[in-house]
């Protein structure tokens, strides 16, 4: 049970994650990614071709040690970040949504398609982890890459509280809000979307490479367009525009996708289990409605101050 | 906040309530359990449902002939969405809070290669798969020889292929291949098949790319290599082109092809006089009557037929491990790994499908005598790597139509598979 809550628990950090980064770019600045998949697999298969184990099929593969592909991932997402905001950024709304959304398909596609590179639909193998010789049983490698996630989680946490409490932060908020007004205060609102993009990329590409570390594999079927949804319905259940709220999100959703599987296996014998599955689909839905319904912001919705100051 | 405090205590109860009701389950003690994962929704529902039937009559086949150990079997069938990271949960669900010793699933290949790196191997427990036919997972040690598949790859075609190459005599051939992993399987397949067969060599590989107006370039570079034969990898729209420009240019009569190609549209278009000396690969169905009472129980119960992709492959793939927990001296992975392997032993008793064979193998096993299961796909026997062979037939043309030459049994592709790899 215990080993099974660690690799739970691993699962929901690398999701709450991406949660974040989409909080940072939607809840904060108002961008609407509809991409998030695409930026996390520029960062796996980053991780992914520079850290496999070498094989003659493959142009990649190179063995390199784990650290070198995680800041390689970070590294390739901010470029192509950086690439695909220069381009997108500028559009509006759903624009931007349908932008990204082709973005993301277009990069899983090449996935599927490059296979020299990222063995295609068969997918490449034995992907660095960290420190895994030290640590031989599953549950001992689980547990410290618990421990490794949460440092991460913790530090990417207090950088983003302290990074949008500052002045750059308030731009972004002003520029979500009202951008000709932000404009007319002399805020560059393009710089500032940008910036935004790119830091949260980052943190998409940083997720995925801990994605394909921590389960050793990966191939195109890990970034079909319904991860963005997951991460989408992780930041409204659990409330845009507020870190603690998108963590609580992805926590609660992946919570219910994983333990409806387990609710349904118990509870519906296996001559109905198609039936059953199709509940636990409808279950899902269900929940994404009533959080809607009672509570549009979210379960944590966004804090109303706006500066720490405001009450001195 | 305080609404807030009490739907966020509710959920903490209903979850840990969960968990803990499904916590404390010994490895051993009955019932036996035996997981299961399939894509039941997604975009692979339409296929799964006869396979997770299949699934059911095989448990219901162990449970009446006499289960596991004395224990009747319970399954638990979970829902991988057709998504890799609920496919895995799911598994690790299975292994580490169910305890299940062993499991079999799933479809997609994008789903079953995390779940063999992440799941099975690590905590060594057996999987065995009706369907995931990507060659790496079985050959290069990421799983640990846990992981099995009951479904035959493309190198069954491959190896069948370069055996009858090198029976006809062809020497220096040129292959042109698709560029996809089927191709590319494929090819290498080959060429460790004719390399340890010996008569025949590949003296130039030429890839393509589908749906392109003219396949003169790669054809050109092809010839270049001056061959005596050529084998042809792909799909019949682009190897209508590639012939006919190949037999244009001048290349040779003397061509192979794959399982693909064994239809009108390929002769007639490229012309039914040009390819005569042709001939092809395809998989081959198998027969006998344990395929056949397989066959009548699935229609009896289901009141549907058995066609359709991994039926069954997937009955064997359940019967093989019900079996091999039996014949293991405890219901521990690397038992149930090394007792998979003795499912098929050489000079054992045939044992078939349904109830009645299952619990003739169950005294055996008793006894201490070795069996020999013959599933619902045939005689199931896994190479080194976990991979089984199926039977291949050689089809070719005669009088502008397709006939078939010669079949290769099961038997003799066994034998076939042991030459290559031994």
């Amino acid at each position: 049970m215990l080993s099974y809550l660690v690799f739970f628990a691993c699962i929901v950090l690398i999701l709450g994650m991406l949660t974040l980064a989409l909080n940072l770019q939607w809840g904060f600045t108002g961008l609407f990614n509809a991409g998030v998949v695409g930026f996390y697999a520029i960062g796996a298969y980053t991780h992914a071709i520079l850290t496999a184990a070498p094989q003659p099929r493959y142009v990649g593969n190179f063995g390199l040690p784990w650290i070198v592909g995680v800041l390689a991932a970070m590294a390739a997402t901010a470029l192509a970040g950086w690439l695909i905001g220069m381009l997108t950024i500028r559009l509006r709304g759903d624009y931007l949504a349908i932008a990204t959304f082709g973005v993301a398909v277009s990069i899983q596609l090449v996935a599927l398609n490059w296979e020299p590179l990222t063995g295609g639909s068969q997918g490449l193998a034995r992907i660095g982890k960290p420190l895994a010789e030290l640590f031989p049983t599953p549950f001992g490698f689980n547990l410290w890459f618990l421990g490794l996630m949460f440092v991460l989680m913790a530090t990417i946490y207090w950088a983003l509280d302290r990074v949008l409490m500052s002045p750059w932060g308030r731009a972004l908020k002003a520029i979500r809000e009202d951008e000709t007004a932000a404009v007319a205060l002399g805020k560059s609102a393009r710089r500032f979307r940008l910036e935004a993009f790119v830091l949260g990329s980052t943190l998409m590409g940083l997720a995925g490479a801990l994605y394909v570390s921590f389960i050793g594999f990966v191939s195109p079927f890990d970034f079909l367009p319904i991860v963005t949804f997951q991460v989408w319905a992780m930041l409204i259940v659990g409330g845009s525009g507020n870190n603690r709220g998108a963590l609580l999100g992805a926590l609660i959703v992946w919570a219910i996708w994983a333990g409806s599987g387990v609710a349904v296996a118990k509870l519906v014998p296996p001559s109905h289990a198609a039936q059953g599955a199709a509940i636990q689909v409808i279950l899902i839905g269900l929940l994404l409605m009533l959080v809607l319904l009672f509570r549009p912001r979210g379960l944590i919705g966004e804090a109303a101050v706006v500066s720490r100051h405001v009450n001195d | 906040m305080d609404r807030l405090k009490r739907v966020a205590s509710v959920l903490a109860v209903t979850l840990t309530a969960a968990l803990l009701s499904a916590a404390p389950a010994a490895a051993q003690g009955c019932p036996v359990k035996i997981g299961g994962i399939l894509p039941l929704t997604g975009s692979m529902a339409p296929i799964t449902k006869k396979i997770a039937q299949s699934a059911e009559l095989a448990i219901e086949h162990v449970n009446q002939g006499g289960g596991v150990k004395g224990c009747p079997v319970q399954f638990i069938l979970r829902d991988d969405q057709g998504q890799p990271t609920v496919g895995v949960d799911a598994a690790k669900y299975l292994v580490e809070v169910d305890r299940v010793p062993a499991f079999t699933g799933t479809i997609s290949s994008g789903v079953t290669g995390p779940i063999i790196s992440s799941v099975t191997a690590p905590s060594k427990v057996v999987q065995i798969t009706c369907c995931s036919t990507a060659s790496p997972f079985t050959l290069d040690g990421r799983s640990g020889g846990y992981f099995f598949r009951t479904i035959p790859t493309s190198k069954t075609q491959a190896y069948a292929t370069a055996s009858e190459t090198v029976r006809r005599g062809m020497k220096k051939t040129v292959v042109i291949y698709i560029n996809t992993d089927f191709g590319t399987d494929m090819l290498r397949f080959y060429k460790t098949a004719v390399t340890k067969l010996g008569g025949a060599e590949v003296i130039a590989e030429v890839p393509y790319t589908d749906n392109q107006p003219s396949y003169r370039a790669e054809v050109t570079r092809a010839l270049a290599a001056k061959p005596e034969s050529l084998l042809l990898i792909g799909f019949p729209k682009d190897a209508v082109t590639i012939v006919r420009e190949w037999l244009s240019l001048g290349g040779t009569k003397s061509i192979a092809l794959n399982n693909s190609m064994r239809t009108m549209d390929f002769v007639n278009g490229v012309g039914a006089k040009f390819v005569e000396d042709v001939f092809g690969m395809d998989n081959a169905q198998v027969a006998g009557p344990h395929v056949d009472a397989f066959n009548k129980a699935f229609e009896e119960k289901f009141q549907a037929d058995t066609k359709g992709p991994g039926v069954h492959t997937q009955y064997d793939a359940l019967m093989v491990m019900a079996l091999a927990m039996n014949i293991a001296k405890d219901l521990t992975g690397p038992s149930i790994k090394d007792a998979v392997r003795r499912v098929h032993a050489p000079g054992g008793s045939v044992v078939g499908t349904g109830p009645a064979e299952y619990k003739k193998a169950l005294e055996l096993i008793k006894a201490g005598k070795p069996i020999k299961y013959f599933g619902a796909t045939g005689p199931i026997e896994f190479d080194a790597n976990g991979d089984v062979t199926g039977p291949a037939l050689v089809w070719k043309i005669k009088d502008g139509q397709i006939v078939t030459d010669r079949i290769i049994t099961i038997e003799d592709m066994q034998v076939l598979f042991k030459r290559i790899e031994n």
